[in-house]
């Protein structure tokens, strides 16, 4: 039976990772509120995150925050491709949407094979952006890292809420989730949503391969666990709002770090996938009902 | 192509617009014009076409044939691209943003108009103008108001975009026949200011009170194009519907 001190580390352990988490899921709520498209993916934009950082950060030597600044544009830059010359033309000549999902997986084995061509499958990692610590709090110990996660996290929620709810394409964004054509009927430019919203959740999801390398690694193969991962936080969350996404991410990342000190690391992904059926049971729409009303 | 002044180009014509839905023809080539500051409402039974030559010219589908707008050729302009022009069209079921406020909605009307503030605020004085209970709501949900304010503010969010020429798809459905009447003496009112308009109705004595030309459609194809004086009752619009 593990002791308080290890619950409580693996609570600490597990708003971290619940955060990255969130920051995914809301990836996956940008794009599927502007078009339906769950897009699979979204785990190989964490992935290309943490890759373009180390080669910034590391081979390139660029201060972290230059380093961190161009792999999220060059992973938001990758994002827009994706939607011209995949996503875009199979849109534009009404493919089925479960085509439309299954191009995004496709998608992601592709890069993933391209990674592993151009930079081998090593892992990779780099220093953590604040050196020292771990911070000490009694028997619990903090990594300086997690503050990180959690101020960046906090920052991008908040930035994305008024993005959103106070600007002009925000919401146009909006808008577009809610009825496409009544939007198109006002001039708003849907095409044009379509593509920022995979800038968007592209560059989301590289902030959260930067911030989360330092405390595990990036390698060609991380995309698909932490696409999952965030998926289910998503769908937990209920396919709303940022902080709905991020809420169902650190849930999930909570209960998913308890369960590696209950039952051991092997049930990380039984308890997470237990956990998302039976919010499903008793939440059919999410824990804060944002599923199904659109779509 | 000219009016028949032979000076002024029409607001909006309409050349062999025809559209199907998988292999039925719900639209067959239909020719329409609406003048400069026109009211012109189009007429017919259920599945007579009436939507979906309005969703055709809004390019809401796929279709074929020409359409000019003030004598420019827009047949490949899409949807964004011809509300920026002044064609804009109210849904039938009104198309708002249930979950965002009334102010949001409006704003989003102005969506075209980027952030030249002044015009905004002129917009929505004259929208508040129009309709005083949307100033009202302004914070609240669209969702959550009555059938005859959704339908204000459907109208509203129209003049929000600076339409030249307004589209509607069956404004008075499902409202009281009071309500119903307030909208169409807003749009009698809007069009006497100048404002071309195009409505889809199924209430024609209603309808009838306001256009200037009429088209009766049924079975995807133009019946008749008359005078809206013309047509004295339902009777007379039987003849044409099942014709």
């Amino acid at each position: 039976m593990p002791s308080v001190v290890e619950l409580v580390q693996s609570l600490v352990n597990g708003v971290g990772i619940g955060l990255v988490y969130g920051l995914i899921a809301i990836g996956f709520c940008v794009i599927y509120n502007a078009s339906g498209i769950v897009n699979f993916a979204q785990g190989v934009f964490v992935m290309l995150g943490g890759m373009f950082a180390y080669s910034f950060l590391v081979t390139l030597k660029w201060p972290l925050a230059l380093a961190a600044a161009a792999s999220i544009i060059v992973v938001a830059g990758i994002g827009v491709l994706v939607q011209i010359f995949i996503i875009r033309p199979m849109w534009e000549r009404k493919a089925p949407m479960f085509a439309i999902i299954l191009a995004t997986l496709a998608v992601q084995l592709l890069i993933e094979q391209i990674v592993i061509l151009t930079m081998g499958d090593q892992p990779r990692t780099y220093p953590e952006f604040t050196l020292g610590g771990p911070l000490k709090l009694g028997p619990i110990a903090i990594g300086y890292q997690l503050f990180w996660v959690l101020g960046c996290g906090a920052l991008m929620v908040v930035l994305l809420q008024l993005f959103f709810n106070k600007t002009r394409v925000g919401r146009a964004l909006r808008a577009c989730s809610q009825n496409r054509e009544a939007a198109a009927l006002l001039g708003i430019p849907v095409g044009g949503m379509l593509m920022l919203s995979f800038a968007l959740s592209a560059g989301l999801g590289a902030a959260a391969g930067i911030l989360i390398t330092p405390t595990q690694y990036t390698a060609y193969s991380v995309g698909a666990p932490f696409g999952v991962n965030g998926f289910i936080s998503a769908i937990i969350g209920g396919f709303g709002s940022a902080p709905a996404a991020l809420a169902g991410g650190i849930l999930l990342g909570v209960v998913q770090s308890a369960a590696i000190v209950v039952f051991g690391a092997g049930y990380k992904n039984v308890i997470a996938l237990t956990v998302l059926l039976i919010v499903l049971l008793f939440f059919p729409k999410g824990l804060f009902g944002g599923l199904a009303k659109k779509h | 192509m000219t009016s028949t002044s032979g000076t002024t180009p029409h607001l909006i014509e309409v050349d062999g617009l025809s559209a199907s839905y998988g292999r039925v023809a719900a639209l067959k080539p239909v020719d329409l014009r609406v003048e400069e500051g026109e009211f012109v409402t189009i007429l017919g039974p259920n599945g007579a076409g009436k939507t979906t030559l309005l969703r055709a010219i809004s390019r809401l589908i796929a279709c074929n044939g020409q359409v000019k707008f003030k004598g420019q050729d827009i047949s490949k302009l899409n949807t964004h691209q011809l509300a920026k022009l002044g064609i804009i069209m109210v849904q039938e079921g009104r198309g708002l943003f249930g979950e965002m406020s009334v102010y949001e909605n409006l704003l989003l009307g102005a969506y075209g108009v980027g952030n030249q503030r002044d015009e905004v605020e002129r917009r929505f004085t004259q929208v508040f103008t129009l309709f005083p209970r949307l100033r009202e709501r302004s914070s609240q949900a669209a969702s959550s108001m009555s059938g005859g304010e959704q339908q204000m503010l459907a109208v509203g969010r129209a003049l929000m975009a600076g339409p030249k020429l307004l589209m509607l798809d069956e404004p008075s459905l499902g409202l009281a026949p009071k309500v119903a009447a307030g909208i169409l003496d807003t749009l009698g009112e809007l069009n006497r200011n100048g404002l071309g308009i195009l409505l889809v109705e199924q209430k024609a004595p209603l309808a009838l009170k306001l256009a200037r030309r009429v088209y009766v459609l049924s079975s995807g194809s133009v019946r008749a194009e008359l005078p809206a004086q013309e047509i004295k009752s339902h009777h007379d619009l039987a003849k044409f519907y099942f014709h």
